[in-house]
């Protein structure tokens, strides 16, 4: 029962990344290989502030958001300047960058040895301890995501975020400020995304930057393009497959020496099937195409 | 009367080649202007400049007293300049509605603000769009395309839905680039029919057309361009028959 | 102190450029990222360490399966996946995403095989090494300098001077026009692949006799050839070598002056300052943008 719902917790987490990064790559066309850096901000900001100033739970969102949303804004940028491939690099860069803070800032963030001993998180006063208590935490912060995510793509800022995903020029001839919907996106989904991380750094009471990294940006990326970008229905199940199938091997007697490199090798291989045959995704409008 | 947009000698080069040489012209209020010339004159590039798309080299562009040099496009656009482009721009991926829709200005919802704060009046504006949007395709006599994806019209279709795009956009200068180039008689009546019954509604338009037929029929006035010049300007007949143009074109 | 930190980013930028000449070789005429360019290099070391201490052959044939490995994968990569995405015309980002699921396909399929583990195919002690003014370099690190050298040469001379050379450039000058001129886009690309291919394999087996190795060794060094290649200027084998003595001397002054692990921080923020203020790199031609 516990592994249940510690597998349902994980879905949670990865839907509200997934969603948060379609809402960038699927909604407003800009491929951004940095989402996990947002999700280590989130854990970092949230683990820091309980181990270091005992701060409450709720604070430590509001600042996690605040502040991934700044870097948010940061990475967004560089899209008014460089485009498709080009910026996916930079985004790279960054997510290379923040990693490297994570990891060699040991005096902050403890280095590769990470930050162990978060405290369990309290809610006016009601403890959240048990896998229940997560679960119910992480569904009602994934509905108020879906439910955010779902406002902005069916309004009509979420209708010119499509217009700047398939044609700016013409966007602009309308007298659409692009510049300033790109940068917002980028602001909202990493603000988003650093939720994913502080709920994952409460739950896991540890983090290290190895949960961090480039690989994991791609994770993010495959999930959002297997369950289909342009629809963040299509997200949730794409976390929900991503996260099931790697635990079906398990089932099916795989050691776990290779455990973890066939689940790697699982969603490296479903995103060049995707790609190839099927870039839509499962339910999914955006195939990159121009 | 005052003209509503006034180019001073704009220059603009690219590398080698001069598009647009000292060029200046006047286009009145509520008239409709049509620029000829041959391919590579710089015509599309005068609409480029014009709209912010690409920056000037040197020269002025006033509109309705404001200076549009180095303003964003965006801001030329709110500021009342619609245009449409050559190869055709539209989200071929979305309904033609959707687009009428994303080209109305000034929508409250376009503000995330707004959609959290007050969905009420976000709602109330997008349905009195919708009410606009569908009254203008049945103007143009394109309603029935109104759930239709753009990229499944025809090419004359898709050109109307472009100019129902800037008429949605509510601007006063409209900027067609070659309207009715390419798409079939029937079409281009309708397209014409329409640009006729504007100006009198307050607009101006200024257009670029190779087809000198349609030219004839629906312009006040005729520019003939070369070289990034004007080489002769006047009403249509007189600029039909000018002899710097004919030799341009027997060329 | 400074000839070592002088000599250790040259070494660091000749490595760089090996990588980077091989990636920036192919990307010429595909633009697009490719990625999974990483695993090809680290199939060099690793098709050599197989050979040596699988099937116990001699140090110089192991170096040409470990290079024959490299350009097998890469060959077959392009011949199946890339061809296919061509034929649906598929966007650079498309083909930029395939390319990291290959990537971690192949790099993981390395780990199975090999084990997660260090490696080690060394030459020579480092003892051996030579002193120059006071400054320190093995016979392996000389072996990579001159190996950097004498392929920015070759490939320079391939690209201007050959008939194929000749066919990379109009490909990657215009594609289109290339195509009506009647030049044979597959054919062209199955080559540039098996150079480039080939040489990623010899960095990478050039690399692992200098230092050890694993299986994650090729996602960092394509990173840094791919930030040669955008500094250096897309197209110009000079600039992706100077590219890479840039990073390569910048990356040893900040060990010398900072320490040892923000090198890669180094790169990428110098990369984000050209991306930003100078796409084209500074030798390249300008880049892409969006025009009307
Ligand atoms: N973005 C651009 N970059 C470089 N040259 C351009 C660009 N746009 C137009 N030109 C050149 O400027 C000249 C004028 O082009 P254009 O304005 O498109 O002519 P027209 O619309 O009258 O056919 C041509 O020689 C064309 O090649
Ligand atoms: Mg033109």
């Amino acid at each position: 029962m516990e592994y249940l719902l510690h597998i349902l917790i994980l879905i949670g987490i990865y839907v509200i990344l997934a969603v948060s990064l379609n809402l960038i790559v699927g909604y407003s066309g800009l491929l951004s290989i940095a989402h996990a850096s947002f999700y280590g901000v989130g854990a970092y900001v949230a683990a820091l502030l309980a181990l270091k100033l005992h701060s409450p739970f709720l604070a430590n969102i509001i600042c996690a958001i605040i502040l991934s949303g700044l870097l948010g804004a940061i990475v967004g940028i560089p899209s008014l300047r460089i485009r498709d491939d080009y910026f996916a690099i930079a985004t790279f860069a960054f997510q290379v960058i923040t990693f490297s803070v994570m990891n060699n800032w040991v005096s902050f963030t403890g280095g590769p040895m990470g930050l162990p001993g978060i405290p369990r998180p309290a809610i006016f006063g009601w403890k959240i301890t048990t896998h229940y208590d997560f679960l119910i935490v992480i569904l009602v912060l994934c509905i108020i995501i879906l439910w955010i995510s779902h406002k902005i793509v069916t309004s009509p800022f979420g209708r010119v975020l499509k217009a700047v995903r398939e044609d700016e020029i013409f966007a602009q001839a309308m007298g659409k400020n692009v510049a300033s919907y790109k940068v917002l996106i980028f602001v909202i989904g990493a603000g988003m995304a650093s939720v994913a991380g502080v709920m994952y750094a409460y739950y896991i009471s540890f983090i290290d930057p190895t949960s961090f990294t480039i690989m994991e940006s791609i994770l993010i990326i495959s999930i959002v393009i297997i369950g289909g970008a342009g629809n963040i229905w299509g997200s949730v199940l794409g976390a929900a497959v991503l996260v099931i199938l790697p635990e079906a091997l398990r089932f099916l007697g795989m050691p776990s020496s290779i455990a973890a490199n066939m689940r790697q090798i699982i969603y490296g291989a479903l995103l060049v099937i995707f790609m190839l045959f099927r870039p839509q995704g499962f339910i999914g409008e955006y195939t990159f195409r121009k | 009367m005052k003209p509503a947009l006034n180019i001073k000698s704009v220059n603009k080069k690219f590398d080698g080649t001069v598009a647009l040489d000292d060029f200046s012209l006047e286009i009145p209020q509520n008239s409709i202007t049509g620029i000829i010339g041959p391919n590579g004159a710089g015509k599309t590039t005068l609409f480029n400049v014009i709209t912010g798309f690409l920056p000037l080299d040197s020269g002025k562009i006033i509109y309705n007293g404001k200076n549009l040099s180095r303003m964003p496009s965006y801001k030329i656009a709110r500021a009342g300049i619609a245009r449409t482009f050559q190869q055709l721009r539209l989200i071929t991926r979305m309904t033609v509605l959707d687009n009428i829709l994303l080209s109305f200005q000034n929508q409250a919802g376009e503000y995330l603000k707004n959609t959290f704060l007050f969905p009420g009046r976000v709602k109330k504006q997008e349905r009195k769009n919708r009410e606009k949007a569908n009254e203008l395709l049945a103007f143009m006599g394109i309603e029935e395309k109104a759930g239709d994806l753009v990229e499944d019209l025809s090419y004359g279709q898709q050109k109307m839905i472009s100019l129902a795009c800037c008429l949605a956009s509510g601007a006063d200068l409209l900027l067609l680039d070659e309207p009715v180039a390419g798409i079939n008689p029937s079409m281009i009546e309708k397209i014409l029919m329409v640009i006729k019954k504007l100006p009198e509604a307050g607009k101006t338009f200024v257009i670029i057309e190779h087809n000198i037929e349609a030219v004839m029929r629906v312009c006040d006035r005729v520019i003939f361009m070369d070289e990034g010049k004007k080489i002769a300007e006047g009403d249509p007949e007189s600029v039909r028959h000018d002899p710097a143009v004919i030799e341009a074109y027997l060329e | 102190m400074l000839a070592q930190v002088l000599l250790n980013g040259l070494i660091a930028g000749s490595t760089y450029a090996l990588i980077g000449i091989s990636f920036g070789l192919i990307y010429m005429p595909t633009r697009f990222f490719h990625f999974a360019h990483g695993v090809v290099y680290a199939a060099g070391a690793y098709g050599t360490l197989a050979a040596i201490s699988w099937l116990n052959l001699p140090l110089s044939i192991a170096v040409l399966v470990g290079v024959g490995t490299s350009t097998v994968i890469g060959l077959t990569i392009e011949c199946t996946v890339y061809r296919a995405l061509r034929r649906r015309s598929a966007s650079s980002l498309v083909f930029l995403l395939t390319s990291l699921g290959l990537y971690i396909v192949l790099q993981n399929s390395i780990s199975l095989f090999f084990g997660d583990y260090i490696q080690s195919i060394r030459i020579g002690a480092v003892e051996e090494g030579i002193d120059i003014l006071g400054a320190r370099i093995t016979p392996a690190q000389i072996l990579i300098v001159s190996m950097s050298l004498a392929l920015t040469v070759a490939v320079t001379i391939l690209l201007k001077r050959t008939k194929m050379g000749r066919a990379i450039r109009a490909v990657a000058n215009d594609a289109e026009l290339a195509d009506i001129s009647g030049i044979n886009r597959d054919k062209v690309f199955f080559r540039t692949f098996a150079i480039g291919s080939a040489l990623a394999g010899v960095a990478g087996i050039l690399v692992a006799f200098d230092s050890d190795f694993c299986p994650t060794m090729g996602i960092n060094a394509l990173m840094m050839g791919v930030v040669a290649v955008i500094i250096g200027g897309v197209g110009s084998i000079h600039g992706i070598a100077l590219g890479a003595l840039l990073i390569g001397m910048a990356q040893q002054f900040g060990v010398w002056k900072i320490g040892s692990q923000w090198q890669n921080a180094i790169a990428f923020v110098i990369l984000l300052i050209f991306l930003l203020f100078r796409p084209q790199g500074f030798l390249g031609k300008k880049v892409k943008k969006v025009t009307v």
